[in-house]
């Protein structure tokens, strides 16, 4: 038993595990950002669309053009995931091919990734407590998004990326090798299926 | 680090033992601390897993709540007009789209007297998808229109109608409480009735009337449907901005 349990802790460290799994979780983001573009096309070129108040991953009324949520960068917000995605997917697979990727390299993607994660935890929310809607779509993508997070920050601390002091680098690392980051990677998808299950209930099955 | 070299050992062989036998006591430490930890993840997971299976057995058990009385039903439906109407006329709205105030400036004549000689009836659906941002006013405006159906029905045509005649800005905040209860004064809700909007009573009814609407398909407002067919078809919502045509499409509905 025991022994299993080391056995899956070391895997959970391995490039093969790590990277897999970014790579899994990036394709999933991908998909979902694209179902999302192509949606957000057709409901543009869509006449009647335009005669209405639309409701989308985020609101509009084509009276006003755009609410500032979309306006805020000018375009669908789901194009971000056509740009960022292949990246990491790229990372995924060269890392899994043996690339070594520089350290100023991974921190970069480390800290872009991380306004992508932001960003996606912001519509998240005004999709929960201001659309009050829910877009299976935009759910698998503050899905995927958080694990490709985990993943990269996984292996950025792992290889010490995150030009940290020593002390909090070793501190993490033994916070890796005990598992801490899976069971918070747990609690976290917990508390989301909670929230999202306690505020749509029945609504989510027809009921 | 070469210079370290040259140090006397910090360790002597004694302590060096030590420092092995401490080692080996951190990794077991760890190896404790990390096989609870393994555990906590089942058993959130195994958690998780319950959970989400009790919320969709209890969730399938209950069926929509019948919030009683008035025109106000357990669907969700503010009901106007004569029961055995042959047409039924269902309309999805925010009164904060600016689409549905022009929808309904333009058929509005139709639209009364159609109830009113009993060609259609019309069942209102209430949504508040547009709040947001600290923007209330859907909400708002709704739940005083439930309060309204539920207590004095006759006069939800009239206070829909001035709710548009006085519709906001899209962007901004809406109207008042005040403005809202002025509103409702003019289209001859009683005071008692108007006393109670602040109170938002009708709140949840309003969100749960949203995602019932969501839930049946619709995606954008004002959507009209006729007899549960949604008109007018693809590519020619403009009529819907067109008068008379809603009053013709009704009246091929009902022969």
């Amino acid at each position: 038993m025991n022994d299993l349990v080391d056995r899956i802790h070391r895997f959970r460290q391995s490039d093969r595990w790590i990277f897999s799994y970014m790579l899994f979780s990036s394709l999933l983001s991908l998909v979902a950002s694209f179902v999302l573009s192509v949606d957000a096309i057709a409901l543009a070129q869509n006449a009647d669309a335009a005669l209405g108040c639309n409701i989308n991953e985020v609101i509009s009324c084509g009276k006003v053009g755009v609410t500032w949520q979309a306006n805020l960068l000018g375009f669908p917000n789901a194009f971000l995931g056509l740009i960022a995605e292949p990246v990491v997917i790229t990372i995924a697979v060269a890392s899994l091919g043996k690339v070594k990727f520089p350290r100023w390299f991974m921190f970069a993607a480390q800290i872009v990734y991380t306004i992508g994660l932001v960003f996606a935890y912001w519509l998240f929310y005004q999709s929960m407590f201001h659309i009050n809607a829910l877009c299976p779509w935009c759910l698998l993508v503050t899905l995927s998004t958080t694990l490709v997070f985990t993943s990269l920050t996984h292996v950025n601390i792992r290889d010490n990326n995150l030009y940290l002091s020593p002390r909090l680098h070793s501190g993490l690392q033994a916070a890796l090798r005990m598992g801490v980051d899976a069971l918070v990677i747990t609690l976290w998808l917990a508390f989301l299926v909670a929230a999202v299950v306690l505020k749509y209930g029945s609504a989510l099955w027809g009921g | 680090m070469s210079s370290k070299k040259n140090q006397p050992n910090p360790n002597p062989p004694g302590t060096r033992r030590e420092q092995l036998q401490q080692q080996r006591e951190q990794q077991a430490k760890e190896r404790r601390v990390r096989n609870i930890i393994t555990f906590s993840i089942l058993g959130v997971a195994l958690l998780a897993i319950v959970g989400v299976i009790v919320a969709v057995v209890v969730s399938s058990r209950t069926l929509p709540e019948a919030s009683g009385g008035g025109a106000a039903t357990g669907d969700y439906t503010i009901a106007v007009g004569q029961g055995d109407a042959p047409v039924t006329l269902s309309i999805f709205q925010d009164y904060m789209c600016p689409y549905c105030g022009d929808f309904e400036r333009t058929n509005r004549d139709d639209l009364e007297a159609m109830v009113e000689d009993g060609t259609a009836k019309i069942e209102f659906h209430l949504m508040n998808f547009l709040d947001g941002g600290g923007r209330t006013y859907s909400t708002r405006a709704a739940n005083a229109v439930v309060a309204v159906a539920k207590a004095e029905p006759e006069h939800v045509m009239a206070f829909n109608a001035a709710l548009y005649d006085s519709q906001p800005e899209e962007a901004g905040m809406g109207l008042s409480d005040a403005e809202i209860a002025e509103l409702a004064r003019g289209a001859g809700v009683s005071n008692d009735v108007i006393a109670t909007f602040a109170q938002m009573q009708h709140q949840d009814w309003v969100n749960r009337s949203n995602t019932a609407a969501y839930e049946a398909g619709v995606r954008s407002t004002p959507t009209v449907k006729i007899n549960g067919t949604i008109w007018p078809g693809d590519g020619q919502t403009s009529a819907m901005f067109t008068p008379g045509a809603l009053k013709a499409a009704v009246a091929e509905a009902g022969k």
